[in-house]
This record gives C-alpha cells, structure tokens and sequence, in this order.
C-alpha cells in the first residue's frame, strides 16, 4: 500500500515541477476548445446575395434591399466571379439563381436565405391570384346585379300586364339558396418545436461533447504515454523491477498519480465549457465530470499500454495517427451510420465514441444518470481490460519473480 | 559459507548473437567480485541475469541460495549502467522515493538518505534538481539510491565510471566498509587499478567466463604482472 502512495507520490511531484508538462495537460485542451468554440461557436454568418431585373419584377419585395443588393447583370456576374458575392437572383420570368459554388457551406447559407425568399415569392403570387380571383368575381357580381335590375322592371312588367303568368314562373322557380359565405384557407406555416436542445444551439453546442472527449484523451495520452515511456528509457523501470515493488502497484501508482491531475484538468476543463464557453448543457456539470473523468483513465491505461510498444518518444507520437485520428472520425463527430458495418464495428471500440454518446445525452438531452451509465460502465471496462493487460505485460519485464 | 549468487550454465542468445555461453558463476558471502572484460563482453547481461531483470534462455540462478522472489529484492542493491534517475525531480526526492519503495518510512528514512548522500559526497547538493547534476555527480546519486536500504548483496553495473580518481578512492573505501559489514558485492568495471582492490575477479571475453580468482593468484597462475595481461595470453592461446 505504502508502496502504491510512494509511486502516485513521485508522479505527482515530477508532473509539478516539471512546468511545461502541467501547462500542457491543463492548459491546452482550454485553449484548442477556445479556438474550436470561436471556429464553430459563431453565428453563423450571413451570406452575400445580389438580385437583378428587381424593377421590373412583382417579386422585389421578396428580395429586400437589407439582403439583396441591386445589381445590374453585368455587375452581377462580375462580382459573383471575383467572389464578392455568393449568388445571385435573376428577377426575369422564370426567377433563376446563379452560385458561386466554390465552397459547399456557402452555398448552403445562400440557398438557405434564397428558399426563404422564394416562400414568400410563392405568397406574392397566391395573392396576386386571389385579387384577379376577387376582381373576377366582383365584375360577375355587378353583371348580376344588372340583370336582377333588368329582371325587377320585367317582373313589375309581367305584373301589371299578365299577373297568371307570373304566378306560374314564381312557383315552378327553383328556392333561392343563400351561397355559402366564402372560407379563408388558414395560413400555412410550420411551427417547430425541439425534443431536444432549441433553435439556438449551434455547431460548437452539439460538437462540444466530441471535442472534449478527443482533446482530454489525445493530451493525457501524450503525456501519459511518454511519462511512462520514460520510465523504460531512462532505465527506473528496471530499478523499480529490482525492488520489492509489485506489478500492480505500479501501474497503478501511475494511475492514481495522474488521477489527481486528471481530476483536476476534468474540472477546470468543464467548468470552462459551461461557464466561460457557455456550451449548451441542460444536464449536471457533475455527470459531465464524471465522464470525462472517466475517460482520461482510458486514455492512461491505454498510452501506457501502447508505450510498452515503442522504444522512443517518437515511436509513442506515431501512435497518436492510429489511435487518436480515427476516433476524431469515429467519435460521432460525423455521422456514422451510412457507414460499412465493419467500420461501425471499429467505431465501437474507440473511447471516445461512447464518451460523446453519453457527454450529449447528458448536455444536450439531458437523460441524466439512466442516459450515461452504460456508456460511462463501457468506458470503466476499458480501463480496467487496459490496465489488466498493463500489469500483465510489465510482468515480461521481471520474468524470474 | 554461504553464496549470495549462484548463477549455473547461463546461456544467452539475442537473436544469433550468443552473448552468455555457459557462464557459471558463485560468490561466496563477503566477498567484493569484480566482473571485468572488454566492452560487449556481456557484463551487464550476465548481472541482469542474476537480478533476474534478463531470462536466460537456460541455466538457473539463486539468489541467497534459492529461486528469485520478490522478497529477495529487499536485500538487494542494484545498480544499472545508466543511471536510472528521475530528472525531473531534485536529489532528495529521488533518494526519497527508492527508500519509500524499499519500505522505510519516517525517521529511519531520512536519517538513511541523509547517511548515502555523505557517502557519496552528495549531501550538499540534495536539494538541487537532478537534470543540474553533472555526469559524475548522477553516477554519485545512482549509487547512493543503490545503498538507501543497506541491502546484504550489492550488483554494480560500472559504479565508478566517469568519476575522477579522489572520489573513486572514496567509493572503493565505501565499498570495503560495506564489506567489513557483512555485505556482498559484484562489481564490473573497466578500470584495472580497481581490479586489484576486489577479492576475486572474474575474465569474461566473448560470453566465456576464461578464468577467475583472486588478482594475485590469477597473474601467478598465468606468470603475467597484471591482471588484463591475462586476457593476451588467453587469447594468444587460442589462436
Ligand atoms: N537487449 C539487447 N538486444 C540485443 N542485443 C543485446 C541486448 N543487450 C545486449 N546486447 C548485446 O549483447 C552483447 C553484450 O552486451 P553487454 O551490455 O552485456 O556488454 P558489456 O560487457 O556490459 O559491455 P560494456 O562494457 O560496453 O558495458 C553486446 O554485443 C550487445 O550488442
Ligand atoms: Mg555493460
């Protein structure tokens, strides 16, 4: 037991005086989530869109000014071919778009304010056909009202001179229905409600839960890894094998040392998120601790494990291609689903997949304990089959005792 | 009497390199061993062989007259051929962690890091990190971690190496007290004046242990005034 404290003893101290590495481990995730937030976090910006032909169109108002800049065609494909605008509206019959199409999410934010506008083109039109419907009618209605005119003088006519025959037409005249009053279609509109999250969550919001997972495993990898390593390199690992130290209380010296700072750069790291980044998060911060808590323990156990493999600080960085980037893909970041099978298969070994499932069912659905325990049980297996293998395979390093 | 170390037909191969071939080797309590021989000779396989720290691919090893167990590592100093230090982290609390691993604690502890460091000459330096420390004063501070629990069997990859001659006459004072304690010890070095301070040497050259015995007995045996002189007429002999 002594020995065990000694070990997380010493690894505490070493992470303490040795600045850069401490600056490292709690600093940079903050400052890589502060770029990703200011990357993904900002409003989305605004497109900039031209019309022409808008004088002569009924549809200009669709197209105000705010967001539409008036433009005559030849200025219009200039500046959409040097790029100062994203598209452009041709107001002629039919209504056209011309896009720059260069960059996919530009067009998307175009085509997005352009269908909006289109909307209320479709409005201008049903409007404009229920006035001529109106007009029509109305023209109608006077014709009939002229010919009721016409129908009274012939009625009073018939009345002073053949009042028999007029009784005969009134009563074979069909009974006069009342038109029924003419309905309002009801406005159609789409009204949205969110299951979860809201209309403001944006790409940082639903990316958060991914981001932390990938910088919280890739640092304590690194550092976990390496420290380790080091421990083969420099030759103590072969003084601690010459001592009466046991196998397990080794690696987990090592896990219980970086789980202090591990602790504490879970907390600061998602203290940050929700105060200062304000990521949205309708969970509790403790849930969200505990997650990623648990994952940088997979992330230890598994750089150590990995360490055992490489004879050098550069061999143990070339793992970072194999282990880290395919998780970056795998995670959840991007949809997984449309993948092959066995790819999907892959994407469920990897940490950090059942990191961001349960860091978004805790932030963003809010499911709370019943939303995260199977992922965060997962996530515990890992370490522990990491770690089990871990002291098994530092046995091969003292093959006598 | 009885054998600290008894280490019986080793063989070693890396890859189809034959490093050990068939080294038998006894050291009887007491006793400081120097294990000497040209550089590649195998030296610091055969000690981490008898540490257990290497398998040999055959022959069987004794520590204190049985297998290897952890237990046995209690009794035990081992210094490597590098130096095997926590750069990050000052002289004192080096000597502190080897000693808590060791199982001392408390006064004891302190008391015995403060005992080592003067030994070795360090006890002024103790709080200066060991990334500052100079080749010869990390070999110092190697040795001292090598002492901290005042084991029974001391194996010394090259303590000495590096150091100049005032302090190597300290440290083979140190290890001559450590004998007249009780203390046993393997010593491999390169220098030939400190051969003649051991009381029995062992040649080894090319994996062949080709001849031991105390310094003088071996250049009677062989008519030669010193001790590596041993190693031409073997070699002579062989060709
Ligand atoms: N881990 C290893 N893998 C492959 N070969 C090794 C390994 N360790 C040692 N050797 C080889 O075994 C031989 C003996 O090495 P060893 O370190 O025992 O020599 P030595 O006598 O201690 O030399 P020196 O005096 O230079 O320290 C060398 O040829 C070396 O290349
Ligand atoms: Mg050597």
């Amino acid at each position: 037991m002594s020995n065990l404290f000694a070990m997380a003893r010493r690894i505490i101290r070493q992470i303490l005086r040795d600045r850069r590495t401490l600056a490292l481990l709690i600093m940079a995730p903050l400052l890589i989530l502060t770029l990703v937030w200011f990357i993904f976090g900002a409003k989305t910006s605004e497109p900039n869109l031209a019309v022409i032909n808008a004088q002569s169109s009924d549809f200009a108002s669709a197209f105000p000014t705010s967001q539409y800049t008036r433009m005559s065609p030849l200025e219009a494909h200039q500046a959409l071919a040097d790029k100062k605008i994203d598209a452009y509206v041709d107001l002629s019959t039919p209504v056209n778009v011309h896009l720059e199409g260069s960059d996919p999410s530009r067009n998307g934010l175009a085509m997005n304010r352009i269908q909006k506008s289109m909307q209320k083109v479709q409005q201008i039109n049903v409007t404009k056909m229920s006035n001529q419907l109106k007009s029509i009618i109305q023209t109608q209605q006077k014709a009939i009202q002229g010919q009721q005119q016409v129908m009274k003088k012939m009625m009073a006519a018939l009345h002073l001179y053949a009042p028999g025959t007029l009784a005969q037409i009134q009563k074979q005249a069909p009974k006069q229905t009342r038109p029924a009053a003419m309905q309002t279609p009801e406005k159609v509109s789409l009204d949205l409600s969110y299951l979860h999250g809201n209309n403001s969550l944006n790409t940082f919001d639903a990316f958060g839960p991914a981001m932390v997972g990938i910088f919280v495993f890739l640092f304590i990898f690194m550092i976990g890894g390496v420290s380790f390593l080091r421990e083969r390199t420099t030759g103590t690992l072969d003084r601690l094998m010459a001592s009466p130290i046991k196998n397990y209380q080794i690696i987990w010296g090592y896990m219980i040392g970086f789980g202090l700072f591990v602790i504490v750069q879970s907390f600061i790291l998602t203290c940050y998120l929700v105060y200062v980044l304000n990521i949205y998060n309708v969970g509790s911060l403790f849930d969200v601790l505990m997650i990623v808590f648990i994952l940088s323990f997979s992330a230890l156990s598994l750089s150590i494990l990995l360490s055992t493999a490489a004879k050098n600080e550069l061999q143990m960085f070339q793992f970072i291609p194999l282990v880290i980037v395919p998780q970056v893909f795998l995670s959840g970041l991007f949809p997984i689903d449309t993948l092959p099978k066995w790819v999907q298969v892959i994407g469920d070994l990897m940490p950090i997949h059942y990191s961001t499932e349960a860091l978004r069912n805790i932030m963003i659905r809010g499911t709370g304990f019943a939303g995260w325990w199977l992922d965060g049980l997962v996530l515990v297996l890992f370490s522990v089959v990491f770690i089990t293998i871990n002291i098994i395979a530092i046995r091969r390093s003292r093959p006598l005792a | 009497m009885s054998h600290p170390i008894k280490g019986e037909h080793l063989y070693k191969k890396f890859k189809k390199q034959v490093v050990l071939d068939d080294v038998s080797l006894t050291l009887n309590e007491g006793e400081i061993y120097g294990l000497i021989g040209p550089s590649g000779a195998g030296k610091t396989t055969l000690v981490r062989i008898l540490l257990g720290l290497e398998k040999a691919d055959s022959g069987d090893v004794e520590l204190f007259e049985q297998r290897p167990t952890l237990d046995a590592f209690r009794s035990l100093g081992y210094m490597a051929q590098s130096d095997a230090l926590y750069n990050e982290l000052t002289a004192y609390q080096n000597l502190e962690f080897f000693a808590s691993i060791q199982g001392l604690h408390g006064n004891r502890k302190r008391q015995r890091i403060m005992e080592v460091a003067e030994s070795v000459g360090l006890e002024k330096e103790m709080k200066k990190g060991v990334a500052q420390f100079s080749g010869g004063m990390r070999r110092r501070l190697s040795l001292a971690a090598a002492l901290i629990h005042e084991p029974r069997l001391y194996l010394l990859d090259e303590p000495t190496v590096g150091l100049d001659p005032l302090i190597r006459r300290d440290i083979w004072t140190l290890f001559r007290f450590l004998r007249s304690k009780g203390a046993t010890m393997i010593v491999t070095t390169h220098v030939m004046d400190e051969v003649a301070k051991c009381d029995r040497v062992g040649l080894l050259s090319d994996g062949h242990l080709i001849a031991e015995g105390a310094p003088k007995e071996l250049t009677e045996r062989y008519g030669v005034a010193t001790v590596e002189d041993v190693f031409l007429v073997k070699e002579g002999a062989a060709k």
